[in-house]
């Protein structure tokens, strides 16, 4: 590190590999916020790593742990296999590689959420719930044991699949060698796109406020839906923005803000959990 | 307890409730689920066959009922808990101890579980203050506090329910629902906002200002079509209420798709930068070669010395 500050001379081993496996499957999500969500448990699972890349008490180390303590959301059957793809990069670029990451963490996560719910959320406890349930009400424990041996294969999967994503993060970073700025832009605009989309969907807020002029009834919500629906959460977003870049504004000072004011105008009946 | 259930029934129970929500969050050993809340449940009351019942008929009501994006869904492992508990307990009905206990106890747990996803925010703000500080075991210890919030907001529902029956639950949950109306239904309005902090605080980590037209295109592509997709699987449930011959069903948006669009953006990107980067390149190779002439012009001065 002292050689050549940018770069990390750390190799992950597969020590590494097992600790960020068992941190992920038995702690992953126990953080989990509304701020953040899974934020500080990305973080949580690769601390060992980022302190072995980066060393103690250097401000890389401070920076990239700042960064990867930001909003992370996705599936908690593959977010391995977005850190598997961080650590093979940050391993390769150190801390110039803070931006590609972040793009890469913010672009992977939404749709790694989206395959990983619809399969482990929806699918299979459809299906090994509807076997083990019609087995239970004639009696009949096998098929709820039958539930959690599969489960029990799906984490075998979990396991596996860090390994397999940080080679093919490595064999990437190897392909586009002397492309890491074509990359963090590519990665970096499907993070921006990504947050676009997220803060459509995920900002479940509506405004309940409904005027009456005289015998008239005006609501407002639709009114905006007609000028742009999902309006409220974009506006939402890009104050809560615009507040974080004033001097002296700290994230923790806006969130008190942000639940004040929520609470506040729910009590006064202007806004509401849609 | 005079209820049927004795007191280390109700303390194992909720321990096992505890435990089952972070099962849920972390391994997903399937221990969570209805049919072996039934299962634990029977054998600690003593009637396995009676858990299993109850269990399986629980399952079949949520299936395909999954939980997307960390939204809060319906709690049917509780409500399992207790019908099994009072019906095996008490001989009362499994659908009577659903609806007198498992409802008010799930509709507490909502509350619960709001104060439980605020409270860990806090603890997300105790890690970025220990970040500063270079607290590494601080920001382990802080992460690892999130048990308590977890834990606390499916034990204490359940435990007053076992230990004191539906009349108490029922009150607290009148109490909420009425007097501190305002707080509950405020801190669920900030608890759907606070995302918006967190997507504000990522885009501060993202060059927003040089890929802005992308923030704008997630945003109204995905608006867009799952107002439609909404407004239209709406249409569908409201035929298919009217009508019974209406049998089709309609999909959510598929936020897969919405991705893939953002992928092909992402990799059109990229291959513009490879080729400009290209062309950067090649123009230095000309700068290149005029140096390697003046590094030979160099060694003529070399020799020269």
């Amino acid at each position: 590190m002292a050689t050549n500050s940018n770069k990390t001379n750390y190799k992950l081993t597969d020590k590494d590999f097992k600790q960020m496996n068992i941190r992920s499957l038995l702690f992953n999500q126990v953080g989990w916020n509304y701020e953040r969500m899974q934020g500080s448990g990305y973080l949580y699972l690769i601390l060992p790593q980022l302190r072995k890349m980066y060393g103690d008490h250097t401000p890389e180390l401070k920076k990239m742990m700042k960064m990867q303590n930001q909003f992370f959301n996705t599936s908690n059957f593959f977010n391995t296999i977005i850190s598997g793809i961080d650590m093979a990069i940050e391993e390769k670029e150190g801390v110039n590689s803070l931006e590609t990451v972040a793009g890469i963490k913010a672009g992977l996560m939404g749709p790694f959420a989206a395959i990983g719910d619809s399969i482990f959320a929806a699918l299979v406890p459809a299906i090994m719930g509807a076997i083990a349930a019609n087995m239970a009400v004639q009696g009949n424990v096998v098929g709820a044991i039958l539930w959690m041996l599969v489960n029990f294969v799906i984490m075998w999967f979990r396991w596996i699949q860090l390994k397999f994503a940080y080679k093919q993060g490595v064999s990437l970073v190897n392909e586009m060698q002397g492309q890491l700025n074509a990359l963090t832009d590519a990665a970096t605009l499907l993070g921006v796109y990504v947050v676009g989309a997220l803060a459509a969907t995920m900002v479940n807020t509506h405004v309940i406020f409904v005027a009456h002029l005289g015998k008239m009834t005006v609501n407002l919500q639709d009114k905006i839906d007609m000028i742009m629906p999902k309006l409220v959460p974009a506006l939402i977003v890009g104050a809560i923005y615009w507040m974080l870049g004033r001097k002296r504004m700290t994230s923790t000072k806006a969130i008190f803000i942000v639940i004040i004011v929520a609470v506040v105008l729910s009590a006064l009946g202007i806004i509401g959990k849609a | 307890m005079g209820s049927g259930i004795a007191i280390w029934q109700v303390i194992i129970l909720t321990i096992y409730s505890m435990y089952q929500i972070m099962d849920e969050l972390t391994l997903q050993t399937s221990l969570s689920q209805p049919i072996w809340a039934g299962i634990i449940a029977g054998l600690v009351m003593g009637d396995l066959k009676t858990g299993l019942i109850i269990g399986g008929s629980l399952q079949l009501t949520v299936l395909g009922v999954g939980t997307f994006g960390g939204a809060s869904k319906i709690d049917a492992n509780s409500g399992t808990v207790m019908a099994t508990a009072f019906a095996i307990g008490t001989g009362m009905k499994p659908e009577v101890a659903v609806a007198a206990l498992g409802v008010p106890v799930a509709s507490l747990m909502i509350q619960t579980d709001i104060v439980a996803r605020f409270a860990n925010t806090f603890f997300q703000h105790r890690i970025d203050k220990l970040i500063d500080e270079e607290n590494y075991s601080g920001i382990e210890r802080n992460y690892l506090y999130g048990y308590l919030p977890w834990t606390l907001s499916r034990g204490i529902p359940v435990f007053l329910a076992l230990a004191f029956g539906g009349p108490f639950v029922r009150t607290a949950v009148d109490y909420m629902n009425t007097n501190l109306a305002w707080l509950s239904n405020g801190l669920a309005t900030a608890g759907a906002l606070l995302p918006a902090v967190g997507f504000a605080i990522l885009l501060r980590y993202l060059p927003v200002k040089k890929h802005w037209p992308y923030l704008i295109l997630g945003f109204v592509i995905t608006a867009m079509l799952s107002t439609i997709y909404g407004n239209v699987t709406l249409l569908g449930t409201t035929i298919a209420g009217m009508n019974a011959k209406f049998t089709t069903v309609f999909a959510n948006l598929p936020m897969l798709g919405i991705a893939l669009i953002g992928f092909a953006l992402a990799a059109m990107q990229y291959n513009r930068s490879v080729k400009e980067s290209n062309l950067v390149a090649a123009q230095p190779k000309q700068n290149a070669g005029a140096t390697d002439l003046d590094e030979q012009d160099g060694e003529i001065h070399g020799d020269e010395l």
